[in-house]
C-alpha cells in the first residue's frame, strides 16, 4: 500500500462521513411538515348534497410545535342519500427535533346510504403519519365498521376492518370502495393516507343505445355523476 | 504508518460525529417522579421537564386486566390510582386528539399553559372538551395541573393532565363534568408502533377507562 493510495482512503473516508453526517442529521431532523384532516360526511348527488361536515383541519405547525383541531356534529340528514349521528372529527401534528406525525380519525353512527342499500352502525377511521430516524411511515389501524351491511348481506359483525380498497358492485347505482386507501410520499421523507371508510361512486351510463329487446344500455361509457363519503381522515408528513 | 495516520485521522471524526448525532437526539431527561397516592385527590409535584405533547387515535377498553390491550405497566406507573377510578369501566371505542404545552407557575408547579383535549366516547354517544388558555381551564377559570413521570417502559415518558381533576364540556347539551387525561409515550425517537403508546380517561361521572393501549394513531412527546 503506498502514499497515494492512503491519501485516497482518507478523502473516502472523510467524504463518507460528511455524506453519513448530512443523511443522519437529515433523519434526525425529521419532517418539516405535517398535515391533518378529517371528515365525517360528505355528500353529492343529484339527491342533495351536503359539505364535508364535520370538518377538522390541522392549522399550520412549525418549530418543534404541535396542534390540534376537533368538530362534532348531532346528526346529518341529506333525504333520500344520507343520515347519521354522531359525527365527530379530530386531526392533531407535532414536529419534534427526533420525530414528526400527525394522526387524524372521523367517525359516524347510526349510517344509513341511499334508503338503506349500506348501513352500518358506526364507521371509524383512523390514520396516522410519522417520519424519524427510521424513514417515514403510515397507516390506518384502527379504522373499522361495525355492523356493515351492503346490499342487505352483511359485511362485518361486531367491530371489524375490511380490507382496503374493497370494491363492490350497486347494480343500477354504482359502486362502493370499502376502506379506500390513498396514500402519498415516498416512504423515506414523506408519507401521507387518506382512508375514506365508505365511498359510494354513483354512476349513469353515458353514450350507449338501447337494446329495444332487453331495454338494457348496450356499450357506453359509466359516468359517476356524484359521490357519498363516509368517514375520511387524512395525515401526512413531508420535508 | 500510513495505515496509523489515516486511523488517526478517522476516528477522532468518528467520536465528533458521535457526539454531535447525541447532541442532536431527542432525549429529555425525565426524573423518575415518587409513588404517590391518587392524583385525583393529590396536589401534583413540579415536574416540567420537557413540554409539549401532542397525539389522538383510538383506544378500546374492555374493563378486562387480562386483555392483552390493557396497559398494567403504565397504569401505576406514576402513583395513580388502579381503574375504575372512578368506576365503573368505560368500555366501548374511544377516540381522542390532543395537544398541550407544558410550563410552571409562580410556585414552580406544573400547569398546562395551553391545550385543546377532544374525547369521543362512542358506546356513551359523549363528546368531552378541554380547552385551556394562558393557564386556564376556559370552562372553569382554574389553572391545570400536570405531571411527567418516565413509566414502566423502557425510555417511555407519561403526563397526566387535570390534577386533582379539570373540568370539561360535555356534548351534546353543553354539560360540565370533571375529568383527567393521561398518556403514554413508549416509543420515543424510533420507529413508531402505534399499539406500544396508550391512554387514559378519567370522568367524574362516565367511570374511567383504565389505562389502554392504542389500537390506533400515536403519542408523541416532542421536547420544549
Amino acid at each position: 500500500m503506498n502514499g497515494k493510495t492512503m491519501h485516497w482512503v482518507n478523502r473516502l473516508a472523510v467524504l463518507g462521513l460528511v455524506v453519513g453526517l448530512v443523511a443522519g442529521l437529515a433523519a434526525a431532523g425529521s419532517a418539516q411538515s405535517v398535515g391533518g384532516q378529517a371528515y365525517s360526511t360528505y355528500v353529492n348527488t343529484p339527491l342533495g348534497s351536503s359539505s364535508q361536515s364535520p370538518l377538522a383541519v390541522l392549522p399550520a405547525v412549525s418549530g418543534t410545535d404541535g396542534a390540534e383541531a376537533d368538530a362534532e356534529g348531532s346528526a346529518l340528514n341529506v333525504a333520500g342519500a344520507l343520515s347519521s349521528d354522531f359525527l365527530n372529527s379530530v386531526t392533531s401534528g407535532e414536529i419534534g427535533s427526533a420525530e414528526a406525525g400527525a394522526q387524524s380519525t372521523s367517525s359516524a353512527a347510526s349510517v344509513n346510504i341511499l334508503n338503506g342499500l349500506i348501513t352500518a352502525d358506526e364507521v371509524v377511521a383512523n390514520v396516522m403519519s410519522s417520519a424519524g430516524q427510521s424513514g417515514a411511515f403510515s397507516n390506518a389501524d384502527g379504522s373499522t365498521f361495525t355492523n356493515l351491511t351492503v346490499a342487505g348481506v352483511p359485511v362485518t359483525s361486531g367491530d371489524a376492518a375490511v380490507a382496503p380498497n374493497t370494491q363492490q358492485s350497486l347494480p343500477g347505482v354504482g359502486y362502493v370502495v370499502l376502506n379506500e386507501q390513498i396514500p402519498t410520499g415516498d416512504g423515506v421523507t414523506s408519507s401521507g393516507l387518506t382512508v375514506n371508510m365508505i365511498h359510494v361512486y354513483l354512476q349513469s351510463m353515458t353514450g350507449g343505445t338501447v337494446d329495444p329487446l332487453t331495454g338494457q344500455v348496450i356499450g357506453g361509457i359509466p359516468t359517476t355523476t356524484g359521490e357519498i363519503i363516509v368517514g375520511s381522515a387524512t395525515s401526512s408528513v413531508g420535508p | 504508518m500510513m495505515r496509523e495516520h489515516g486511523t488517526l485521522i478517522v476516528w477522532p471524526s468518528l467520536l465528533a460525529a458521535g457526539l454531535l448525532a447525541a447532541a442532536c437526539t431527542d432525549q429529555p431527561n425525565v426524573n423518575m417522579a415518587p409513588k404517590r397516592p391518587s392524583f385525583w385527590f393529590t396536589p401534583p409535584p413540579a415536574q416540567c421537564v420537557t413540554g409539549k405533547w401532542t397525539g389522538g387515535g383510538r383506544i378500546d377498553p374492555t374493563g378486562n386486566r387480562a386483555a392483552s390491550n390493557y396497559d398494567n405497566v403504565d397504569e401505576p406507573a406514576g402513583g395513580q390510582p388502579a381503574a375504575p377510578d372512578p368506576a365503573p369501566y368505560m368500555t366501548g371505542k374511544v377516540t381522542f386528539g390532543f395537544n398541550v404545552f407544558l410550563g410552571q407557575d409562580a410556585n414552580g408547579n406544573c400547569i398546562v399553559t395551553k391545550g385543546e383535549i377532544e374525547v369521543n366516547g362512542h358506546a356513551l354517544k359523549l363528546a368531552w372538551h378541554v380547552s385551556i388558555h394562558d393557564g386556564v381551564d376556559a370552562y372553569d377559570g382554574r389553572p391545570v395541573y400536570a405531571n411527567e413521570f418516565s413509566d414502566g417502559h423502557r425510555g417511555g415518558v407519561c403526563v397526566v393532565v387535570g390534577i386533582p381533576d379539570m373540568t370539561a364540556r360535555v356534548n351534546p347539551g353543553q354539560g360540565r363534568e370533571g375529568v383527567q387525561f393521561e398518556v403514554c409515550d413508549n416509543d420515543r425517537g424510533g420507529r413508531q408502533n402505534t399499539r406500544s403508546d396508550a391512554m387514559r380517561w378519567r370522568t367524574a361521572g362516565h367511570g374511567d377507562t383504565g389505562m389502554t393501549y392504542l389500537t390506533g394513531g400515536n403519542i408523541v412527546e416532542h421536547g420544549s
